[in-house]
């Protein structure tokens, strides 16, 4: 059996940021956790003394914390070492595209 | 629907201990993660890596998959495909341990939502709880005239759920989502209320969708930013040209190669990328393409050149010219 649902879908960007309650959610974690992907500098905050409620995240902030939470729950990874990892992995993404873009 | 063996996927046998399969996980992981792996199928054989370790890394489900590789053994259907037997779950109950984010459930097979579909569910149901559903991730892969324009696409979400009969039965809900003009690589859509269905009285979940951007024979995509190789003649990067220039919307726009232009030089035409708030830039990177020397009268224009303008490209090696 199978039916349809149209649905006009929202991209998360600069009209449409999500809250640290909903980017918790997302990754399955709490508030807390969030709050520590701030410390770690994971996520970037514009205000990081305004309390957490008042935080907004956006695409690129999601994708982090996702990919945190998954070093973190699939090799045991603490929050400063995924920090690095991501940071390494962005690297290496950016020098790919490089070569890339010189057709190598 | 074939019988997926899990310890096959991870390269364990049957009674592999729980560091083990969490060692195989975490070796696999790494042997297809994106950004390492050389293998053109590495992102299918790591989805199967994680349904894998999400079956056989939690002792519930493991148990319930184990008793039902047994009874599947004992008597499986002649032609090799499964169908999970009425009730085989009963007296088992699966749910995620703390700690465990939305496994990508969401982009596991029609095996894994058959089988452990309708017992994560009734798992929750018995604790009841009240507790929103849980969101869950899947990525989309549109064009960049799609990203242009906007488009709809088709999603098929497949739940297991008891027909009027009481028998279970897989029913496919398909999502037509609009998507907005402007999404880039990268970037999540967001679906709110059609994650996992919430837990006593709580709403549902939302269902994350990440872009991603198919290859395009002109146009690569660095953000909201295009990127296009446009080739020019020697005489064009020499002397300066204008040129005509397809744009990604479908027009074509005039653009200035200025004198002395080299090879890899990079133009940008305003606002002519993605569009958004701002708006992304459309980059052209020069490319001097030679004509090809295949005739007498093009041969002797080049030695005219060399003539005209004598140049030793290789002076910076302290070599000399031709």
């Amino acid at each position: 059996m199978s039916f349809v649902t149209v649905i006009s879908a929202a991209a998360i960007g600069l009209d449409n940021p999500i809250a640290a309650r909903e980017l918790a959610h997302a990754c399955g974690a709490d508030i807390d956790w969030v709050v520590q992907l701030v410390e770690v500098g994971i996520v970037e905050v514009k205000l990081p003394t305004a309390q957490p409620d008042q935080w907004q995240f956006y695409s690129p902030d999601l994708h982090r914390a996702l990919e945190a939470r998954r070093l973190e729950r699939d090799f045991g990874v603490g929050l400063d070492a995924a920090a690095l990892i991501l940071d390494l992995e962005n690297e290496v993404r950016r020098l790919k595209a490089v070569l890339q873009a010189q057709g190598r | 629907m074939e019988f997926k063996d899990y310890y096959k996927t991870l390269g364990l046998q049957r009674g592999a201990s729980d560091d083990e399969v969490r060692k195989a996980y975490r070796k696999l992981a790494r042997k297809y993660h994106p950004d390492v792996s050389k293998e053109a199928d590495a992102q299918v054989k790591m989805r199967d890596v994680n349904e894998a370790k999400d079956v056989l890394g939690d002792k519930e489900k493991r148990a319930a998959y184990d008793a039902l590789a047994d009874r599947v053994a004992k008597g499986g259907n002649a032609d090799g495909s499964f169908q999970p037997p009425p009730g085989w779950d009963e007296g088992f109950e699966f749910h995620r341990g703390p700690g465990q984010g939305p496994a990508d459930h969401a982009e596991f097979s029609e095996f894994f939502s058959s089988v452990f579909g309708r017992g994560e569910h009734r798992g929750a149901q018995s604790r009841k709880y009240r507790a929103r559903g849980e969101d869950q991730h899947a990525a989309i892969e549109i064009s960049i005239e799609d990203s242009l324009k906007g488009a709809e696409r088709d999603i098929t979400l497949r739940a297991l759920e008891s027909d009027a009969t009481g028998k279970p039965a897989i029913v496919s809900h398909t999502l037509r989502v609009k998507i907005p003009a402007g999404v880039h690589p990268g970037q999540f859509i967001r679906l709110s209320g059609h994650g996992l269905p919430g837990e006593g009285g709580e709403g549902a979940g939302d269902l994350y969708l990440e872009v991603r951007i198919a290859p395009h024979a002109l146009y690569r995509v660095e953000g909201s930013d295009l990127y296009m190789t446009l080739p020019v003649t020697p005489t064009e990067a020499a002397l300066g040209a204008q040129v005509q220039v397809p744009t990604p919307t479908g027009g074509v726009v005039e653009v200035t190669v200025p004198p002395s232009a080299r090879s890899g030089l990079k133009l940008r035409l305003k606002d002519r990328g993605l569009p958004g708030k701002p708006p992304g830039h459309l980059y052209l990177l020069l490319d001097i393409a030679l004509p090809p020397a295949d005739t007498d009268a093009a041969r002797k224009a080049y030695e005219q050149l060399a003539q005209a303008a004598p140049f030793n490209p290789r002076r910076h090696l302290g070599v000399g010219g031709a």
